[in-house]
């Protein structure tokens, strides 16, 4: 239920050994005095797509906001024990937050293109940490676009502001610029509930292209969508870890009653 | 038939508040076309080229409004030049950084009260403060009672409109790694700039048309001065002055400058809804 073991099968991402990313230890999580994560021990994989599971206000999302501290920009809300990304401790007061952040991407539920044009939302990021000159920032704007799947529909219109996209495009571009700084880990909350069948499948697809470069972790209410496109399926319910395994394993035959009875839909 | 009844009911109610609420909407518009009405019936006769070429006259001679012209828009323009940055740094100070905390809940309290003071009194105060101790009226003084008003109505819109700012958006900015300054002054001020350039455009209609605070600040000067150490004409005062002497010929500049007012402040909302939509991202 903690760690797993090796994948025994080849994976089309990768046919190493998937090395440990992530290493979580008995992490708390507090708002104000209610206890929303109760203790959850958790390792993830380089390269590979994790998917978290679980009935609304099981604390899924909360977790994920542990891994960049992006609850931090609210006063009363607090983790306690240990998020280690390749062997240090995140956790620590002495991290700098803003450092962290540029290592780990995040993308929302609902698209938040930034009041600006469409290059400027992906140039931003990039010149927070980067110095280029006007041909190497285009060339990293046209890179970042080109993975998000988004260029051709852009090109033509890169000085547009980006809210006049479409809901689809918005998120694509969300994730262009989470990409456009080279980040290690990229957390999606639920990238796709807001979105209609095709451009789901887009993000989807995008996904799968991704966790080649990245470690991915993808909050979902979409069961279908965590069983097509994850490596690894952690159910939570009630802010603990009931059940860490292959997707495979979770959907086809789960150690778990719980689980079970999740997948299954006989609640949640 | 079930129910015939409540319907009927309903159906009368709502044609008697909606009665009531479109006599309210047309009692407020008329008062508004009756006083547009009046200042242009009365002030479109003021209107000509002496109006804004000559200074203000002793009665019974010709003469323009020029000196009160310019003595209003230096003394609009520089306090609103002072307000502005501090009013938008403190609505920022409210919104963003000290969001819930004692400091930002005193401020606010002080800030409402401020923005309720009647402006005689802010004139009062720079009266007690500047001019007693310089020993002489000044323009410098105007622009900081004007200023002192400012601040409120900039400091509460700011941070009104930065509030409405979705979470989402300060959450997506950061989690790109974005220091909390930069998220403010790249993507919250550019989601807000409109709002916040209204009540920039607020303020300064606000004190383009006070007379209190002048009155007892800047005066009033017959001559043309562009020194800002000493008394200086202004539209309000000028309006006041004139409009209340038993002169016609000072009765008509009084309406001539109250009209220039008006079409001042319309013309300025105008051009910051312009600019406000070329400038902005956010539809």
């Amino acid at each position: 239920m903690v760690s797993i073991p090796a994948i025994d099968r080849p994976q089309p991402a990768s046919l190493a050994t998937p090395q440990p990313k992530v290493q979580i230890e008995d992490l708390r999580f507090y708002y104000r005095n209610f206890e929303a994560l109760k203790g959850i021990n958790l390792t993830l994989y380089d390269k590979r797509v994790t998917s978290f599971i679980g009935p609304s206000g099981c604390g899924k999302s909360t977790l994920l906001r542990c891994l960049n501290r992006i609850y931090e920009l609210y006063p009363d809300q607090r983790a306690t024990g240990k998020v280690l990304v390749d062997g240090a401790d995140i956790l620590d007061p002495r991290q700098d937050l803003n450092l962290l952040r540029a290592r780990i991407g995040m993308v929302f539920q609902k698209p938040t293109p930034f009041p600006m044009s469409i290059y400027d939302n992906i140039a931003f990021g990039i010149r927070l940490y980067e110095k280029l000159g006007p041909s190497q920032l285009d060339e990293r704007v046209e890179e970042a676009l080109r993975r998000a799947a988004l260029w051709d529909e852009v090109k033509d219109k890169l000085r547009e502001s980006g809210l006049s996209l479409s809901g689809g495009q918005q998120q694509r571009l969300c994730i262009a610029r989470a990409v456009a700084v080279k980040p290690e880990i990229l957390l999606l909350d639920e990238p796709a509930s807001a979105l209609d069948p095709i451009s789901t499948q887009r993000i989807e697809e995008l996904i799968s292209e991704l966790k080649s470069d990245y470690c991915i972790i993808i909050v979902t209410h979409n069961m279908q969508q965590a069983a097509r496109s994850s490596d690894y399926t952690a159910f939570m319910y009630l802010g603990q870890m009931i059940e860490y395994d292959h997707t495979e394993a979770i959907f086809t035959h789960p150690k778990e009653r719980q689980t079970e009875d999740y997948i299954t839909g006989r609640f949640g | 038939m079930k129910g015939v009844g409540l319907y009927a009911q309903r159906r009368a109610t709502n044609f008697v508040i909606l009665s009531l609420s479109m006599a309210a909407t047309a009692a407020g518009l008329v008062v508004l076309f009756l006083i547009l009405g009046a200042l242009l019936w009365h002030g479109i006769p003021a209107l000509s080229g002496d109006l804004f070429t000559r200074m203000t006259p002793p009665p019974g001679s010709k003469g323009g409004l020029l000196n009160a012209i310019y003595g209003s828009a230096v003394m609009t323009a520089a306090a609103t030049l002072l307000g502005t940055p501090v009013g938008i740094l403190t609505g920022t100070f409210l919104a963003e950084f000290g969001r819930g905390s004692r400091l930002a809940q005193a401020v606010r309290f002080v800030n409402d009260i401020l923005l309720s003071a009647p402006s005689i009194i802010i004139g009062l105060f720079v009266y007690e403060m500047m001019v007693v101790p310089m020993g002489h009226f000044s323009a410098w003084a105007g622009t900081i009672a004007l200023a002192i008003i400012v601040v409120p109505v900039v400091v509460r819109t700011s941070e009104n409109m930065l509030t409405l700012v979705p979470a989402s958006l300060r959450e997506a900015a950061v989690a790109l790694g974005t220091p909390q300054w930069k998220m403010v002054v790249m993507v919250v001020y550019r989601a807000a700039i409109q709002g916040m350039l209204t009540g920039v455009m607020l303020a300064i209609a606000r004190i383009a048309g006070e007379t209190a605070p002048l009155l007892f600040t800047a005066l009033n000067n017959q001559f043309w001065s562009g020194d800002m150490n000493g008394a200086m004409a202004n539209l309000p005062v000028v309006i006041f002055q004139f409009a209340l002497s038993p002169y016609a010929d000072w009765q008509l500049l009084a309406w001539g400058g109250a009209l220039l007012i008006t079409l001042a402040i319309l013309t300025l909302n105008i051009f910051a809804r312009l600019v406000a939509s070329w400038s902005s991202f956010a539809k």
